[in-house]
């Protein structure tokens, strides 16, 4: 009986192995299915840290969306990697009035279903990402236009509540690409089916895996250089790495400065830096003490060594900020420099504010390491000035709830200059309408920062509009009512043999005229 | 008790520890200071993002109205949509990611038992020799080894210097190996060493001594009286790290860019997107619970002698 049921108990076992065996090869069978086979011509990989989150222009706010739909979609006009404005779906525009722009449409240009473009596509894009309806993240970009004109089938007006000329930058943004309108139509409010006017059509999106686009034949511009391109996700940085060192990708991003060390020493790809419209500042709470007084504010400022800063944190992958915005932003003042990295003066300013012997004070921030990293730096350089730092990690909700309360002494946070206006990179941070949640986290109040932010948005002489905003940033120098502390860059790999890259300082990659030489 | 009552009765057992499951994950989004709302919009979000972001979550009614329609909900296999993209929760589970997590935990955890349990008896059989020292170095060592660690090692080895297997995704049998030698050697770690244990302890007993009396051959003894007995432990030791796997093995996926639940739950994590996360820890409590239930069932078969009570 022994033996037989020893015998049984094989038979069990194998049969359990055998099972295990089947299933794992039919899970296989019916997994995702294998890549297309590659066809001649050039497909290019580029490999990012994280997913799409939506390719419809009013779904999501974040860069690897904008990235992809930035391809597959155009706008009225566009920002060039030099930031200079070019015609896009739009030959050219004027101000018709005070609050109202003429575009003049591009003729013989179709969308990637074969819809003729037309103004009615603008006006539908424009409608509806408006629409109170659709409670697009982007609606803020948008919530001062009032109404989209049809003049004619190639003319459209845009009239804004105020006169308002950074209009054309928020029309630059990839929150205005242009959707074809069978699309839009099928869509109402849910996600709308990718269908642009841009050089590349979408293909396929595998959620948390990939997405491909293919060039488009009817594109009215310069055809691209890629017959397909596919964003992989691929959240490690080494795999990326070892992803293109391998020959299996061709581009990739750097989220850690660490790597960069890696990267140069590889023989198989080479690294590239980019400026961005990104900051990372501390804010002041201008109406508590003794902050509330401008020469403890400028001490703070005078006493922490940026430099060193974005030599450690960064890897020296950063620019010193001067105002809230960027060498790459519209407004951006060429010639002004911030208060100088000098302790000794510090003291002097504490001591004339009454505070020679110092104080305490608290520096919050949210639990992101970049930000704890430059915590420790500021609580190590005002001890050097006689200034005790606590450093307080608020969990995240907690921490935005309570600086939009004014509750804090100092805290850390960041800022995205999206539509590289001066007015997106100010309006919120420093205008005293948008105390608290809406922005302006310091408190901070001025008249005349208000008139000149104000002035700004009406004055449509460019000149003129960008002497408001040098004057305003060189108030905010001395007023410092935030320690705007560095503009970081974008860190890309680059395989050997790619060419033709470039990087819009909005992290949007640009790959239109990207050559393989293999 | 027959095994088909016995199964019955867990099955209703599970009931209250799903309420528990179902309430604890509910709470994640209240027990997080701060304002749920705010805390999913970001930093940049007007006030009119914010109102809209409550009255998509229902986060305005009472806490035991929302309770009600999430369990309302889940019970009907709706776990609410993704913040992010609004996708439905089960869909960004079930497409493929769960998929994907179950093929990679099932052959780990096979290659974790196949050498585990080898390495376990032949340490054991010939305990204090060269052999099983080395053996147990070799656990110990795949024991303290962060995964990531050892991931990114065999990418480096076999991926980029010899080119012999691919460097990440997943769908191939290529694909699979450096993954699945990652998650499996730590598993293999911990089933070496209870094997080990527990085969020690059985040797030592009465029977076994016995048995070798009565001239059962060696292979017998071994095989037959002592591994059966000693893998009792072992099944809960493979039932628990299976459950792990299940819950997703979030370094392994992460380093081969393995699209799979467990990076589902730390991306929505770092994306705040709470609807994902609940959907994710609830799917994974469940596997946990089957598993566990599987594991009691398995005791009965290697050892009659136990009660299914």
């Amino acid at each position: 009986m022994g033996t037989s049921r020893f015998a049984m108990r094989r038979v069990v076992v194998l049969s359990l192995v055998a099972l295990f065996t089947i299933t794992g090869t039919a899970l296989f069978a019916t997994g995702q299915p294998q890549r297309a086979a590659a066809t001649a011509g050039q497909n290019l990989i580029i490999l990012r840290n994280s997913d799409i989150v939506s390719l419809d222009p009013h779904g999501s706010n974040d860069s690897p969306s904008s990235a992809v739909r930035s391809l597959i979609y155009d706008t009225l006009v566009y920002f060039d990697e030099d930031m200079v404005m070019q015609p896009g779906l739009a030959t050219e525009w004027n101000l018709v009035n005070a609050t109202t722009w003429e575009f003049k449409l591009r003729r013989g240009v179709t969308f990637h279903d074969g819809t003729p473009f037309t103004a009615e596509a603008v006006k539908l894009s424009l409608d509806r990402v408006r629409d109170p309806g659709k409670a697009s993240q982007r609606a803020f970009l948008f919530n001062m236009v009032n109404a989209v004109t049809v003049v004619d089938d190639f003319t459209v007006r845009v009239a804004t509540d105020f006169p308002f000329v950074p209009i054309l930058s928020h029309l630059a943004h990839d929150a205005a690409g242009i959707i074809s309108p069978p699309a839009l139509r099928a869509a109402g409010y849910d996600e709308v089916e990718p269908v642009g006017t841009g050089p590349f059509s979408f293909v396929s999106w595998n959620p948390g895996d990939e997405v491909v686009v293919a060039r488009y034949a009817g594109f009215w511009g310069d055809a691209p250089t890629s017959d397909t391109v596919t964003f992989r996700v691929v959240p490690e940085e080494s795999t990326r790495l070892a992803l293109i060192e391998r020959g299996d990708a061709h581009i990739a991003e750097i989220m850690q400065p660490a790597s960069m060390a890696r990267v140069e020493a590889s023989r198989s790809m080479s690294l590239e830096l980019f400026d961005s419209l990104s900051l990372n500042y501390i804010g002041f709470n201008v109406n508590k003490a003794p902050f509330d007084d401008v020469r403890v504010r400028q001490a703070v400022s005078m006493a922490i060594d940026r430099q060193s800063m974005i030599d450690g944190i960064v890897e020296g992958a950063g620019v010193t900020a001067i105002g809230t915005i960027s060498e790459r932003v519209f407004g951006f003042h060429p010639t002004l420099s911030s208060l100088p990295f000098d302790p000794a003066r510090a003291r002097q300013l504490l001591a004339d504010a009454g505070l020679s012997r110092g104080f305490t004070t608290t520096l919050w921030t949210n639990d992101n390491p970049t930000r704890i990293a430059i915590a420790e730096i500021v609580q190590n350089n005002l001890a050097e000035v006689g200034i005790t730092v606590n450093i307080e990690v608020l969990e995240w909700g907690a921490y935005l709830a309570q600086t939009a309360e004014g509750l804090h002494d100092m805290f850390i946070l960041g800022w995205v200059t999206v539509t590289a206006d001066a007015d997106y990179g100010m309006y919120a941070l420093l205008h005293s309408s948008n105390h608290g949640a809406a922005g302006n986290r310091s408190f901070f109040a001025s008249a005349r920062v208000d008139e000149l932010l104000d002035l700004g948005r009406r004055e449509a002489n460019l000149a003129a509009r960008e002497r408001l905003y040098h004057e305003a940033q060189e108030i905010l120098v001395n007023e410092a009512p935030m320690l705007n502390l560095y503009h970081p860059k974008w860190m890309i790999a680059l395989a050997n043999g790619v060419t033709g890259y470039a990087h819009h300082p909005d992290n949007t990659m640009l790959i239109r005229n990207v050559i393989v030489n293999r | 008790m027959s095994l088909g009552v016995y199964i019955a009765r867990r099955l209703l057992q599970m009931i209250p520890v799903l309420l528990g499951v179902v309430f604890l994950v509910f709470s994640l989004l209240h027990l997080v200071p701060g304002d749920p709302a705010m805390i999913m919009a970001g930093e940049q979000a007007s006030p009119v993002q914010l109102e809209r972001m409550r009255e998509r979550l229902g986060l305005n009614d009472p806490l035991h109205i929302q309770y009600l329609r999430y369990l309302g909900n889940a019970l009907q296999g709706d776990l609410g949509s993704s913040v992010r993209n609004n996708r439905a929760v089960t869909q960004e589970i079930f497409t493929s990611r769960y998929w994907t997590t179950l093929q990679l935990a099932t052959m780990s955890i096979m290659l974790a038992v196949f050498i585990g349990v080898t390495a376990g008896v032949v340490s054991a059989v010939w305990r204090h020799s060269l052999l099983d020292t080395g053996i147990m170095l070799v656990a110990l060592f795949g024991l303290s080894m962060p995964s990531f660690w050892l991931g990114i090692m065999l990418i480096f080895w076999f991926s980029v210097q010899l080119f012999w297997l691919p460097a990440a995704g997943w769908g191939t049998l290529q694909q699979a190996v450096l993954p699945v030698i990652t998650l499996g050697t730590a598993g293999a770690a911990v089933i070496a060493r209870m094997t080990r244990s527990s085969m020690l302890e059985v040797i030592g007993q009465d029977y076994i001594r016995t048995a070798r009396a009565k001239g059962v051959r060696e292979a017998i003894v071994i095989n037959k009286h002592a591994l059966r007995n000693a893998l009792i432990p072992v099944v809960t030791v493979v039932g628990l790290q299976f459950g792990f796997f299940l819950g997703g093995s979030v370094l392994t996926e992460t380093v081969f860019a393995i699209n799979g639940l467990g990076r589902l739950m730390v991306g929505a994590i770092a994306a705040r997107d709470f609807p994902v996360v609940q959907g994710a820890v609830l799917v994974a409590s469940v596997s946990f619970m089957v598993v566990n239930l599987v594991v009691d069932v398995t005791y009965r078969f290697l050892n009659k002698r136990i009660e299914l009570s």
